[in-house]
């Protein structure tokens, strides 16, 4: 146990222990904030009372998980300050800048039209309602748009220079889109998309498992597979695009992904390996079970390689990542998922077009809809997996190839930081005991199909409720 | 080009001032209503009061997440410096807005909920003695080598004088949550927060003079940019202006007047800030670092001015009508 005297490990641990809990959040209530937009739009135009129930339903969900996500997204944002302090003044110009843009762009526009999206139906008209929505979904979309920019420049930096271990900005606009910045802001977005279709889709299924609200749920259902249909492939090829840029600018981790410790010259074929054990110390699989000149196929779809393939061994271990397997496995797991979302969405949508997903004839469909009930956690496990993928398959470096992470800890007593994480597990373990809770609870009552339309929309002009209490 | 490099680390100075003046006084009142419902005498008045703030609470958080962010990469080394020095309150302030946080969240979704009133209580007090002191510790000042690195000890923000800042802001907090359920609630409830206030003011005020007096006493630098004219007359007329608030403030709860007492007490929280603003200033790590020293680059200061400055007026717009909408009484204990 001698990372337990450990400052640098123990603040890592705290900060992927907060990264890894803080990102169950926003993924869901990011790609929920587009279906609300959606239904209420449809509501509004159709004047569709189901629709104000869906809005009603799912936005019950929606603000249970922003709750979360806001509680756990301010522990982020001030440990760069207190466990990585010579990291935040090394490049606090142009980082910190960019996560003051975040809150100010994005995070205030979302927390300041939540409490209207949430508690204002009755209190103003509709359309400035579905203005906060829409300015609560844009909000949270900036966040993914801002977040991405500043973690992608840590992984490319550009637009400036290192002078005596500082980052002085010389092009803001290169610094911005930094070359992994665009790619991962659109990989990002898809998968909060995608999560939360298939936790909409999933939850649908479930009632419709459970013959409850048949009709008012085959609604979100179709909903969720008509935009599965356009996210789960755009998804695979966003992937796949995102790997090619970590080939070309982040060696170490392609090695690492492929757990490939020899360099494959170019001109040649190589084995894909599918399932390994990696040895870090004797930089080797001990064992392996490969597809024949795979990899060409994986890398650039034709056999041989076009460019060379650097191994770990390539590089000095100083240099390059070591957590192999958790980086092997982790990609593995993200591919899997995003290739296994794109089955059901193809078997689903085989199901739509031959008219077995008709309200009356969807419950028979026992299969599919138990695969999409079982799918509803996957997009999480898949996004976590490619955030570990992305920042552990990163190191050593805190920005690649410029700051090691060992030198951007604080100094501080390793007691005071192992006491600090032990509090946090302790505090987030609860937190998602009792929200899954509490998400369950709220899944179990159901949807309110009695709530009447809100007041505003009968009449235009709101007047206050000024009764006292009692 | 030296103009400049002055002139843009005090707009940050002044911004992040607004920032930081904005998020005390309304997360101040959710975090004293919070407070206040510790001593809450039945459930269903600890529900009211967390309905009163239900719709408005996240957006006041927002501030601090702004200041945090505009801290970061206005005066990186100050960031640093602060947070590394102040681990141990830090902690316990983001603790305290996690309970608070997800306490409105269960709650709405509990039938239990005396364990959610009582995470909100608990939360809040927790998040407004970490913010105290930390805001003691400006008065202590920070440890620091001559590059800014922070040098001194893990429990360096613990003092005698520490904990009476700290006591201080909680009763600042606990009158103007006080002052806004004033405005908020009616009959029984609106009488105690009557009295709250009134208590609330007096034990402010106390804390307050204690502040002022002990300041250029004990703090020698302070005293040296105290005491220079023309400096001596604001310093002097501040507290003046503030005896004046309080007893206005004192008048108006007397008089029973609504909203009047949440304005002098905003009025107050103003008065207290431009006191410190001036105190500290040029410094950003006290009692060493300025903020010429502490500040980014020119250009990304100027970046930073050209994307915030330019949605600092939007920000406000929007928060303003959020308050507008949700104007008036609570008037029932689910906004459903």
């Amino acid at each position: 146990m001698d990372f337990l005297g450990d400052t640098v490990v123990l603040s890592r641990m705290q900060f992927a222990l907060t990264a890894i809990f803080h990102m169950l959040w926003p993924v869901l209530t990011t790609g929920m904030s587009i279906y609300l937009i959606v239904v209420e739009g449809l509501w509004l135009k159709t004047k569709n009372i189901s629709y104000y129930h869906h809005a009603r339903f799912w936005a019950k969900l929606y603000v249970l998980n922003f709750g979360i996500g806001v509680a756990s997204g301010l522990p982020m944002e001030f440990q760069f300050g207190t466990n990585w302090a010579p990291f935040s003044e090394a490049v606090g110009d142009f980082f910190g800048s960019i996560l003051g843009f975040e809150a100010s762009m994005a995070f205030a526009l979302e927390a300041g039209f939540l409490g209207i999206m949430l508690f204002g139906w009755d209190r103003v008209p509709p359309v400035i309602h579905y203005l906060a929505t829409i300015m609560v979904g844009f909000g949270a979309n900036l966040s993914t748009v801002w977040i991405l920019v500043a973690n992608s420049w840590l992984q490319t930096p550009a637009g400036g220079d290192f002078i005596k271990g500082k980052f002085v900005v010389s092009d803001y606009f290169q610094a911005i889109m930094n070359p992994f910045a665009l790619n991962s802001i659109l990989h990002m977005f898809l998968a909060t998309l995608e999560t939360s279709l298939f936790v909409i889709g999933g939850i649908s299924a479930w009632y419709i498992l459970q013959k409850r609200h048949q009709e008012f749920f085959t609604l979100s259902f179709k909903v969720a597979i008509a935009v599965a249909v356009a996210v789960t492939p755009l998804q695979i090829v966003m992937g796949h695009l995102s790997a090619e840029q970590v080939r070309h600018y982040q060696p170490t981790k392609l090695a690492a992904m492929e757990a490939q410790w020899e360099t494959i010259p170019a001109g040649s074929t190589a084995d894909w390996s599918l399932v390994s054990l990696p040895n870090d110390k004797a930089q080797r699989n001990d064992w392996e079970l490969k597809v024949p000149q795979g990899l060409g196929y994986v890398l650039e779809f034709k056999s041989k390689l076009s460019e060379p393939v650097l191994g770990l061994s390539a590089f000095k271990p100083a240099d390059r990542p070591h957590a192999i397997g958790l980086i092997y496995y982790s990609f593995r797991m993200m591919s899997g998922i995003g290739f296994f979302l794109a089955g059901i969405m193809l078997v689903s949508l085989i199901q739509w077009l031959r008219g077995n997903l008709a309200v009356d004839q969807l419950a028979q469909q026992k299969w599919l809809l138990r695969a999409w009930v079982l799918a509803a956690p996957l997009g999480y496990i898949a996004v976590e997996s490619g955030w570990i993928v992305r920042c552990v398959g990163r190191q050593p470096w805190t920005v690649y190839g410029e700051l090691r992470t060992a030198d951007m800890a604080s100094h501080l007593p390793a007691a005071q930081v192992l006491t600090s994480l032990t509090a946090f597990a302790v505090l987030y373990s609860s937190l998602l005991v009792i929200t899954l809770f509490f998400a369950s609870k709220i899944i179990r009552k159901g949807p309110n199909l009695e709530l009447a339309a809100p007041y505003s929309s009968t009449i235009v002009e709101h007047q206050l409720d000024s009764r006292p209490v009692n | 080009m030296e103009a400049l490099q002055h002139f843009l680390p005090q707009v940050w100075f002044a911004i992040l001032g607004l920032f930081l003046f904005l998020y005390i006084t309304l997360d101040g009142f959710d975090l004293g209503v919070g407070i206040l419902s510790l001593t809450s005498s039945s459930e269903e008045r600890r529900s009211i009061l967390m309905t009163s703030l239900g719709n408005v609470w996240d957006a006041n958080e927002t501030w601090l997440v702004l200041m945090g962010g505009a801290l970061f990469g206005a005066f990186p080394l100050a960031y640093a410096t602060i947070l590394n020095a102040l681990y141990i309150p830090a902690s316990a302030m983001i603790f305290g807005l996690i309970l608070r946080a997800v306490a409105f969240e269960f709650r709405e979704n509990s039938d239990k909920k005396t364990i959610w009133n009582l995470a909100f209580g608990v939360g809040s007090f927790l998040a407004a003695l970490g913010q105290g002191f930390a805001l003691g510790s400006v008065f202590e000042g920070i440890a620091v080598d001559g590059l800014g690195h922070f040098t001194g000890g893990m429990w360096d923000w613990l003092s005698w004088r520490s904990i009476i800042v700290a006591l201080t802001l909680i009763q600042g907090y606990v009158l103007i949550g006080s002052t806004y359920l004033i405005m908020k609630t009616t009959d029984e409830l609106q009488a105690t927060h009557y009295k709250t206030a009134k208590l609330a003011a007096i034990t402010t005020l106390v804390g307050a003079v204690f502040i002022t007096v002990s300041t250029p006493i004990f703090y020698a630098q302070a005293r040296d940019h105290l005491f220079d004219l023309p400096l001596l007359y604001v310093f002097g007329a501040i507290p003046l202006v503030g005896f004046g608030l309080v007893g206005l403030l004192l008048r108006s709860l007397s008089r029973k007047q609504e909203t009047a007492p949440f304005v002098w007490t905003i009025l107050l929280f103003l008065m207290s800030f431009l006191g410190l603003g001036l105190i500290i200033f040029p410094y950003v790590i006290p009692p060493s670092i300025t903020i010429y020293q502490a500040a980014a680059s020119p250009s990304a200061l100027t970046f930073m001015i050209i994307f915030i400055g330019f949605l600092i007026p939007i920000m406000l717009f929007y928060n303003i009508y959020n308050y507008i909408v949700f104007r008036g009484k609570v008037t029932s204990l689910h906004e459903e």
